[in-house]
C-alpha cells in the first residue's frame, strides 16, 4: 500500500511537508486522519448504474459497547443492508479520544486497491466518504483494525443483496469461533433441584409397578 | 459342565495371573548389552528452521542523510528504519511526506514546536503514545493476532507503549504479524533538558493504564491541576487520553512505566527508557528509539564524548502472566484473571529480553559493533522483576552515572559485573582500547546478565538476554557473526527452543551426543500378557455364570 501511495504522490509531484493535506483519487491524509480508496463515481464492472443512494452514519467508540456484555469498543450498529450496486455515503464519527478506523474488506481490487475501503480518525471527529458496491450478493467485513479493537467488539458487517451469511463474532449477531468460557452459577437451590429430580426419576418405575 | 472342569479352570486363574505378572510389559527398560541407537531427529517441517538473517533491508544499514538528518551506520542484520529515525529527530510535522510514508507513524505522533531559547533546536515537543497488545487473542479462531516473536517460535502476550501509528497494525493482508513499529520494548524516549514536553497517552487498549515518569523531573500536577504522576488512582481508561507535562531540569537516563496494577502491567511490558539529554545548541535529539538499541542520531553532548551510543533495555516475562490475555476475549475475564487470580508473589520469570528479543534474535538487532579504540556510551535499564548482573566478556567498562546522576570522578568504578537493581539505570563507558584492562582485543565478545536464569529462554540455554559485542572485522556484510554458521543454524530453530532437539546434534559429536533413541517394544511379551489377562477375565465371567446357573 505504501508503495502505491508513494507512486501516486510522486506522479502528482506533491511531496512536501507532511502537515499539508495530501489528496488524490485513492487517498486523502492530514493531521486529523485519512481516507483511502473512496469512490463516488466509478461503477463496478457488473453495475450498469447506481441502484440507490444510501446515507449511513457510523459512530465508533467505547460508549457503543455498553449495550453488549464483555466488549470494550463497538460501532453504534453492527449491520447495514444495501441493494446491489448501491452508492453508500458514509459519515464516520469517532466518539473517543483515541484513534479508530472503519475498514471494509473484500471489495473488487480494480476499484479499491487491496480490496479495501479505509477511513481513519486520529481522535474525536468526523469524516465523510463514499463507495459503490458491486452487484454480487455478499457480506463484507467492517472493522477497526487497531490491535484488539475488532477482537474486543468493533466488528460489523455490510450486506449487499441480503449478504451471503453472517460473519463470526459480530456483537449481538453471531457466535465467536473461539468462545470464552464462563462459570455457571450453581447455588444450593440448583443442587436441590437436581437432587429432587433424581429422586423423582427413581420413583417413576416404582410408581408404575405399584399401579400395574 | 463337569465339576472337574470347573475346578481345573478355577485353578488356571492363579497360574495365568502368575504368567501375566511375570511378563508385564514395561514403559521403560534397563539396558542390556546394546543401548538404543542415536536418533537424528531433525524436524520434518522446514519452516521450523529460520534463516539467521533475512536481510530484508540492506539499504537501511549505511550512514545516510534523510531530510537533512544525519543517520549513523548500523551494520546489524536488522538495523532500525532510518526513516523512523529521521521522523523521530525532526518530528512528523517537519519531515517530507515521502519520508513519513516510509514509516508507520501517524502525522501527529511527534510534533516539534518553537525554539524557545533560540539555540537552533525545537523546545516544545508533543509526543503521542498508544498502548498496543502483541500476541493477543481473537474470538475468530485459534490463533494469535499482531504477533511478535521474541525468539524462534516464542510468542508471549505482551503490552507496549508505541508511538502513535496510522494504517494497518498488521504487516500485510496475508499475515498475523504486527507491523514493525509495534514491537517490544516500549520505545526509548529522548528529550532535551529544559524542553517543554507534552506526552499524550491515548489509551487504545481495553484496560486502564497510565504513564509514570520515573526519575524524570516532573511537577506532581499539570498546569490544569490534573494528575501528572501517573499513579494508580488516576487511570486513563480505554478510549480516553491524558496529557502529562514536563520540563526536566536535570539530564540523565530515566525510566517510564504504567502505574496501574503496577506489578502485572510492568511485567506485561509497559515500561521504557526515558533519556533527558544535556541542553546544547543545535541539539536535535532522536525522540523515539524504536526497539531501543543503537542510537543512530546521538545528541550533541554524547557525540562530543563518545563514538557511539546504545540503549540497552532488560526485561523479563512470566509466561503464566503472559498467557492470560491469550486465554479469553472478554475484558472482564482478563481483568479478573490478571488482577485477582494471578498472584505475583508466586510467579516466575521465564523469558529474558534485551531490547525486546531473546537470543538468538538479539544477534539480529542488539549487536554492539565496535572498532578499535572507541569509547561507547551504553545506557542500561533493568525493567526485570529480579536484579541484573551485567557482564561483558573481554572488557571492563566504567560506570559514569547511576539513575541519571553522574558519578563523581573518584566513584566511577571500572568493573566486569554491574549489579543493576530493578528499575535502576546505569550509564557505562565501554572503551575498546586493547590494553588488557579496558579490552582484551578484537573478538565476538558475549555480554549478558550473569544471573543464571538470564541467559535461558524458559530454561533453555543459550537464550535470554545473551548478546554480542562484535569487532567489525568479525561480522559479515549482513551484520551476523562470522565463523559460527553451524551454531547459528542450530539455534535459529523453533525445535531447539521447543526442546525437541538434542543440543549437540551436529558434526562429529552428533552420534555421541545426539538423542538417545527408544527401545523397540517387546511384542512377544505384550502378546503373552494380553492373552493371559484376557483369558483371566473370560474365565472369571464364565465361572460366575456357571455358579449362578447352578444356584438356580
Amino acid at each position: 500500500m505504501k508503495r502505491l501511495l508513494m507512486l501516486s504522490l510522486l506522479m502528482l509531484g506533491v511531496i512536501g511537508p507532511a502537515s499539508a493535506a495530501m489528496s488524490h483519487d485513492g487517498m486523502l491524509m492530514d493531521e486529523k486522519g485519512m481516507i483511502m480508496n473512496a469512490n463516488s463515481d466509478r461503477l463496478p464492472a457488473d453495475c450498469p448504474k447506481i441502484s440507490e443512494n444510501v446515507d449511513i452514519n457510523i459512530h465508533a467508540g467505547r460508549k457503543h459497547a455498553l449495550k453488549f456484555n464483555g466488549k470494550m469498543f463497538a460501532f453504534d450498529q453492527q449491520e447495514w443492508n444495501v441493494k446491489p450496486c448501491a452508492k453508500i455515503n458514509i459519515t464516520f464519527t469517532n466518539d473517543d479520544q483515541i484513534r479508530h478506523q472503519l475498514m471494509i474488506h473484500g471489495l473488487p481490487g480494480y476499484l479499491y486497491p487491496q480490496g479495501m475501503f479505509h477511513l481513519e480518525l486520529y481522535g474525536a471527529g468526523e469524516l465523510k466518504a463514499s463507495l459503490i458496491v458491486p452487484s454480487t450478493k455478499k457480506t463484507y467485513l467492517v472493522h477497526c483494525e487497531l490491535t484488539q479493537h475488532m477482537e474486543k467488539g468493533m466488528k460489523a458487517q455490510l450486506k449487499v443483496d441480503g449478504g451471503d451469511g453472517d460473519l463470526p463474532s459480530i456483537p449481538g449477531i453471531s457466535k465467536p469461533v473461539k468462545a470464552d468460557v464462563y462459570e455457571v452459577d450453581w447455588s444450593q437451590m440448583t443442587v436441590a433441584v437436581l437432587l429432587i429430580c433424581v429422586l423423582l426419576g427413581a420413583a417413576v418405575p416404582l410408581f408404575v409397578m405399584r399401579n400395574k | 459342565m463337569s465339576k472337574k472342569l470347573i475346578i481345573f479352570l478355577t485353578l488356571l486363574i492363579p497360574v495365568l495371573t502368575g504368567i501375566a505378572v511375570f511378563v508385564t510389559p514395561e514403559l521403560s527398560q534397563k539396558v542390556g548389552i546394546a543401548p538404543p541407537e542415536t536418533v537424528y531427529k531433525q524436524s520434518d517441517e522446514t519452516s521450523n528452521i529460520e534463516k539467521p538473517c533475512s536481510n530484508e533491508h540492506p539499504d537501511w544499514r549505511p550512514a545516510q542523510l534523510i531530510d537533512g538528518v544525519a543517520i549513523e551506520e548500523a551494520p546489524s542484520c536488522e538495523p532500525d528504519n532510518p526513516y523512523n529515525v529521521a521522523a523521530s529527530v525532526k518530528g512528523t510535522n517537519n519531515v517530507s511526506m515521502a519520508t513519513l510514508m516510509q514509516t508507520d507513524l501517524s502525522d501527529d505522533a511527534l510534533i516539534m514546536g518553537d525554539d524557545l531559547d533560540n539555540d537552533g533546536d525545537p523546545d516544545v515537543i508533543h509526543i503521542k503514545l498508544e498502548v498496543i497488545e502483541l500476541n493477543g487473542s481473537s474470538p475468530d479462531g485459534d490463533f494469535l493476532i499482531n504477533t511478535y516473536d521474541i525468539g524462534p517460535g516464542i510468542q508471549p502476550g505482551l503490552w507496549v507503549f508505541a508511538p502513535k501509528s496510522r494504517g494497518m497494525a498488521l504487516k500485510n493482508f496475508n499475515s498475523m504479524v504486527a507491523n514493525p513499529l509495534l514491537r517490544a520494548p516500549s520505545p526509548t524516549i529522548r528529550v532535551e533538558q529544559g524542553d517543554k514536553v507534552y506526552i499524550t497517552l491515548e489509551n487504545t487498549h481495553y484496560l486502564p493504564h497510565t504513564i509514570h515518569l520515573h526519575g524524570v523531573d516532573h511537577p506532581w500536577q499539570t498546569s490544569k491541576g490534573e494528575d501528572n504522576d501517573g499513579m494508580e488512582e488516576h487511570p486513563v481508561f480505554p478510549g480516553e487520553n491524558h496529557v502529562y507535562e514536563i520540563q526536566p531540569r536535570h539530564s540523565g537516563t530515566m525510566f517510564y512505566h504504567c502505574h496501574v496494577q503496577t506489578a502485572q502491567h510492568f511485567m506485561m511490558g509497559l515500561s521504557g527508557m526515558f533519556v533527558v539529554e544535556e541542553n546544547q545548541p543545535n541539539n536535535w535529539v532522536q525522540t523515539f528509539n524504536i526497539g531501543a538499541g543503537q542510537v543512530r542520531h546521538p545528541s550533541v553532548a554524547v557525540k562530543k564524548a563518545y563514538s557511539q551510543e546504545y540503549d540497552l533495555f532488560y526485561q523479563a516475562i512470566d509466561k503464566k502472566l503472559a498467557q492470560i490475555i491469550q486465554g479469553a476475549n472478554d475484558p472482564r475475564l482478563i481483568a479478573k484473571r490478571m488482577s485477582r487470580d494471578y498472584n505475583m508473589t508466586e510467579s516466575f520469570e521465564n523469558y529474558f529480553l534485551l531490547n525486546g528479543h531473546s537470543f538468538p534474535y538479539t544477534l539480529r538487532d542488539s549487536v554492539i559493533v565496535a572498532a578499535d579504540k572507541e569509547n561507547i556510551k551504553l545506557r542500561i535499564v533493568n525493567a526485570q522483576r529480579s536484579s541484573v548482573a551485567l557482564h561483558f566478556h573481554g572488557h571492563k567498562a566504567t560506570v559514569t552515572a547511576y539513575d541519571g546522576v553522574d558519578q563523581p570522578a573518584g566513584l566511577q568504578l571500572t568493573r566486569d559485573v554491574f549489579d543493576i537493581a530493578p528499575a535502576q539505570r546505569i550509564d557505562l563507558s565501554l572503551k575498546t582500547q586493547n590494553d588488557g584492562l579496558n579490552s582484551y582485543g578484537p573478538g565476538l565478545w558475549m555480554f549478558h546478565d550473569h544471573v543464571a536464569t538470564g541467559t535461558t529462554t524458559d530454561g533453555m540455554e543459550p537464550g535470554g538476554n545473551m548478546a554480542i559485542l562484535a569487532y567489525k572485522p568479525l561480522i559479515d556484510e549482513q551484520g551476523m557473526p562470522k565463523m559460527h554458521e553451524e551454531f547459528l543454524n542450530e539455534v535459529f530453530s523453533k525445535d531447539y527452543y521447543g526442546k525437541k532437539q538434542a543440543v549437540w546434534n551436529t558434526g562429529d559429536f552428533a552420534h555421541l551426543l545426539g538423542e538417545a533413541g527408544l527401545f523397540a517394544p517387546d511384542y512377544l511379551r505384550i502378546i503373552v500378557f494380553g492373552l493371559a489377562t484376557g483369558l483371566i477375565i473370560g474365565l472369571l465371567v464364565l465361572i460366575t455364570l456357571v455358579y449362578k446357573r447352578k444356584q438356580q
